[in-house]
């Protein structure tokens, strides 16, 4: 059984969605991959997707970045129509060995943003280190990529997107790449970099416990096409934390609605 | 420096000291008649003599000429003509097979059709130097360009990077490795066609050198010249590596 419930994440009527999908289908080489998405994503929101492969969820997040354009509906950001990607949007990608230059160091990585924001060369290396710093890189400026382990190579795209100052951060399966320990130590990170940023955050995740812990609320997409088949709020305290939030019997009951959903979508 | 990577530069030294003992053992046994062949002694008092006189300097500085300016030539044109063609793949399947049908022709069989077209001049000399270089690096690059990391043009639109930024901080530094490749199999090229142009056009050169000393039966000379080439070969290469070293030291920094 898949109980969708609608539920917004902050009551009705509260604020203007920042990102706007109304009635979005995508179809590509004569495949639907989405159809007819209509999702409001409230300013400040932690937004998690979930769904079993091949159900478009990175689909969906490219929409948002502007990297898709819809085959009809509209995708509308601050309730203008995306039709390029923004520099106010930044996304994590996650293959962060491809999308890092490996020919410059993680400054050089940090500085790429900032230079393509037109910042003055003498402001960008205070800058560069406050965000290497953020990311908990301050001894690493001077490292390439391939000196890095997975988990840094990730912070270090996370401070070069936080360098675009974002209002929204799309963030593709970014830990699905690394080791348990490396992944909740960065999930805790990513909650409070964003925490101080104020930014909007749609997570695209396979991993459901990651969902629920991060997110204010969780989609599942039902493949084939991928559509919105459940809506969770998740009302969880925060701060959260890794051992007190994961034992929560709120946060045992999502998982279970969320597990249950997966297995009915791949039946 | 390491014990292993030392042992092998003394046995490659080694071998090098044991091939001109055994050229010196061979000249004086008088295996191979003087006239012929000269001992490594008279080659390099050759050598010396050709550069005290400053004759040998002369013609070292013609072939190091056309040389660089062949490759200078073929650099250029190859690297942006291979930026053209490798970052867009319409032209890329326009030109492609006109690329395929070029690239085995010999350039030797260019070279009838260059003196037809420019006399025995210099300007032959650099039309064949640079035609026959262009092609490593024109291919090269052209794959350069062609395997950029899809991803970092993602990177860029997201940040709204202009063309030109795209070209010169995503596509030229990740399609340097092969530019650089092609550079050095070029030099190589360079280098011989600058010797072939000298023999058969008469320019300042040690090709033309090292010819008239061949038909003097100078053979000190001539061997003279043949080291001088081998030694032209070898520094250039050198020079190419290292550079390779220095501006690719983000690739060999990984673990």
């Amino acid at each position: 059984m898949i109980a969708a419930v609608n539920q917004r994440a902050n009551g009705p009527g509260a604020g203007r969605a920042q990102i706007a999908f109304s009635g979005v289908t995508l179809n590509l080489g004569g495949k639907a991959i989405l159809e007819n998405i209509s999702l409001d994503v409230k300013p400040g929101e932690f937004l998690c997707i979930i769904g079993a492969s091949g159900c478009g969820k990175t689909t969906a997040l490219r929409l948002a970045a502007g990297l898709y354009q819809p085959t009809s509906g509209t995708v509308a950001f601050d309730g203008k129509p995306m039709l390029a990607p923004r520099r106010d949007i930044a996304i994590v990608f996650q293959d962060y060995g491809k999308a890092l230059l490996p020919w410059r160091t993680a400054f050089g990585n940090v500085s790429l943003a900032l230079e393509a924001s037109g910042m003055a060369a003498s402001q960008r290396a205070a800058r560069i280190d406050e965000l290497l710093k953020k990311v908990g890189l301050p001894n690493h400026a001077g490292k390439y990529p391939a000196e890095m382990s997975g988990g840094m190579q990730q912070r270090l795209q996370i401070a070069r997107c936080l360098a675009q100052e974002p209002k929204a951060l799309l963030m593709d399966e970014p830990f699905g790449a690394l080791d348990a320990m490396t992944r909740q130590g960065l999930q805790d990170e990513v909650l409070s970099l964003v925490r101080a940023s104020d930014a909007t955050v749609v997570f695209v995740t396979h991993d459901l416990e990651e969902a629920i812990y991060l997110g204010d609320r969780v989609i599942g997409l039902l493949p084939h096409p991928g559509r919105i088949g459940i809506e969770l709020k998740i009302d969880l305290p925060r701060p959260r934390d890794q051992l007190t939030t994961r034992e929560n019997p709120e946060f045992l009951r999502l998982r279970r609605e969320l597990f249950d959903f997966i297995k009915a979508s791949e039946a | 420096m390491n014990r292993a990577v030392l042992y092998w530069r003394a046995a490659s030294f080694a071998v090098a000291a044991g091939f001109v003992g055994l050229w010196q053992l061979i000249a004086d046994q008088r295996l191979v008649s003087p006239v012929f062949l000269p001992g490594p002694d008279r080659a390099w008092a050759s050598l010396v003599r050709g550069f005290a006189s400053g004759d040998l300097l002369d013609k070292l500085l013609g072939t190091l000429e056309h040389m660089a300016y062949g490759w200078f030539v073929a650099s250029i044109a190859g690297i942006a003509l291979g930026a053209m063609i490798g970052s867009s793949r319409t032209m890329r399947s326009y030109v492609a097979p006109s690329l395929e049908f070029l690239r085995p022709l010999p350039v030797s069989a260019v070279i009838p059709v260059a003196i037809a077209m420019f006399g025995l001049t210099q300007s032959m000399a650099l039309f064949v130097i640079a035609f026959g270089a262009i092609w490593p690096m024109l291919l090269a690059t052209i794959h350069g360009f062609a395997a950029v990391e899809p991803r970092l043009y993602e990177v860029a639109r997201s940040l709204h990077m202009s063309r030109l930024a795209i070209i010169f901080k995503i596509a030229l530094p990740s399609a340097s490795p092969d530019i650089l490749a092609g550079m050095r199999l070029s030099v190589t090229v360079a280098l011989i066609l600058s010797v072939v142009c000298e023999i058969l056009a008469g320019l300042d050169g040690l090709g033309h050198w090292v010819l008239l000393s061949a038909r003097a039966f100078r053979s000190a000379d001539l061997f003279a010249g043949v080291i001088l080439l081998g030694v032209i070969g070898y520094l250039t290469a050198l020079a190419m590596s290292v550079v390779e070293k220095r501006l690719l030291k983000w690739r060999s920094s990984g673990h």
